[in-house]
């Protein structure tokens, strides 16, 4: 038994590595509210299948499973900081598995519309040990590029003030305690800022300012994905697609 | 994140790999301290309903032995927050049915390492007291169940896929993690019941230690 699961380690290993070169492109755009990520996002999707890339985009908090769950509890303001934080992990892991694993895997490039690091900024915010929240994320799947689009604090709650009023828990109300979502989120921001900028070094971001025009954000978006390199799997996210491929026999062949 | 004061009451886990003989031993522990004087509490699994609605929304989606314990997770700080933390600030005693140790077993049977499910439930204060709930029939695996313990709906989520956990095997390696994890851990029902009442009882008031 123990001789056979070791075999089948080895060939798992070996696949992933022979995956390598036909796998897809893992960006994550990441930054604040109101930085412009989906924006970029779209163009650079519109912009990859222009030139024959199959792109498959996926965004925060969204799989269809954990959704509702979500959804019914933030509206009604019940979450505590470590409900919400461990609910989204159960989000992303599972896009991890269903979809963002999936298609790396057939050779499609996947554009991450905000990617764990929101969770690791927005969490660390509110007071969650950040030791704690990268473990919870385990094991980790490295993106091959993360976009950061950075503003600072009050250009985010100016950005987010011309649109709309944050929502309950995107404003930080659950932490600062304050009544007014705008000044919440004043608040709030700024501590989610300072997380980034920490994550940024660790994580290696690729800073994009998003002060600048539109297209000429797209401009360096573009140059930034065509010079993409990727960053091994197996080196940086060997045990992340190991489960997955465990999982997923047919794929193992 | 954790209290850093533990707070003045008891709390005791019961933990066993399936969820019928869980909520039996909490009920005859219960019973046992109440004709001893003491009301207990009982938490129980999915006290949150995530698990529920979570079946409900399935479809044919696929989770993983990974997303399932990070809803148990959820599950447990919504527990502590609601059922256990209030009846242990209040000087109470609250029996968890199931608590971390049920998470760790299921887990291990479903080939997660046990270190990881450990360090994402440490913001769950230990328990003063640990009993084991008896195991019947230990000879079958897991039936596939959306509606009893952890165990069977984990068998339930993820059939069709490896880790196949209706089979014995994987029953008898969360029995086994179970039955590791020490002397301090009793069987309930059974004479179980007696010790841990005593042991309950017996216990001085408890100093504010730091965790």
């Amino acid at each position: 038994m123990d001789a056979a699961r070791r075999l089948s380690a080895r060939r798992l290993t070996r696949l992933i590595a022979g995956r390598e070169r036909s796998r897809g492109l893992l960006i994550a755009f990441e930054g604040p509210d109101g930085s412009g990520k989906t924006t970029q996002r779209k163009l650079l999707a519109r912009w990859l299948e222009s030139r024959g890339h199959d792109v498959v985009s996926t965004r925060w908090a969204s799989s269809a499973l954990v959704k509702p769950l979500l959804k019914v509890r933030k509206r009604i303001h019940t979450l505590s900081v470590e409900e919400y934080s461990l609910l989204h992990a159960v989000d992303f892991r599972h896009r991890l598995e269903a979809s963002v694993l999936p298609a790396l895997w057939a050779g499609q490039t996947v554009l991450a519309d905000r990617y764990l690091f929101t969770a690791l900024a927005r969490d660390a915010a509110r007071g969650l040990d950040l030791d704690w929240l990268l473990h919870a994320y385990a094991p980790l799947l490295w993106p091959d590029l993360v976009l950061y689009f950075s503003m600072t604090p009050e250009d985010s709650r100016r950005r987010v003030a011309s649109t709309r009023s944050p929502h309950f828990y995107e404003a930080g109300q659950d932490v600062t305690g304050l009544e007014d979502p705008l000044a919440s989120y004043t608040r709030f921001i700024d501590r989610v800022v300072t997380e980034y900028e920490n994550l940024s070094v660790v994580f290696q971001f690729v800073t994009v300012d998003a002060g600048d025009a539109v297209y000429r954000q797209h401009t360096r978006v573009r140059e930034l994905a065509d010079g993409a390199v990727k960053r091994p799997w197996p080196e940086f996210s060997e045990p992340a697609v190991r489960e997955w491929l465990t999982r997923s026999p047919h794929l193992a062949g | 994140m954790a209290d850093t004061i533990t707070p003045p009451g008891r709390l005791i886990a019961l933990d066993g790999t399936r969820g019928k003989d869980t909520l039996a031993a909490a009920e005859a522990l219960g019973e046992a301290l109440a004709a001893a004087g003491v009301t207990a509490a009982v938490s129980r699994f999915d006290a949150s309903g995530l698990f529920g609605e979570l079946a409900a929304a399935r479809g044919d989606r696929l989770l993983s032995p990974r997303t399932l314990t990070l809803v148990y997770a959820a599950d447990l700080a919504f527990r502590l927050r609601w059922e256990i933390r209030p009846v242990l600030d209040a000087g109470g005693v609250v029996i968890a049915a199931s608590y971390i140790d049920t998470a760790v077993a299921v887990g291990a049977a479903a080939g997660l390492d046990e270190d990881w499910t450990r360090e994402l439930l440490r913001f769950a204060p230990r328990p003063q007291h640990r009993g084991r709930a008896e195991e019947r029939k230990p000879g079958r695996g897991w039936k596939p169940r959306l509606d009893r313990g952890y165990a069977e709906y984990a068998a339930a989520m993820l059939a069709g896929t490896p880790p196949d956990l209706t089979g014995k095997a994987a029953r008898r390696t969360a029995m086994a993690w179970l039955e590791r994890q020490g002397r301090a851990t009793c069987t309930v029902p059974g004479r179980g019941v007696a010790a841990l009442t005593r042991a309950i009882l017996r216990r001085r008031p408890a100093a504010r230690v730091r965790t």
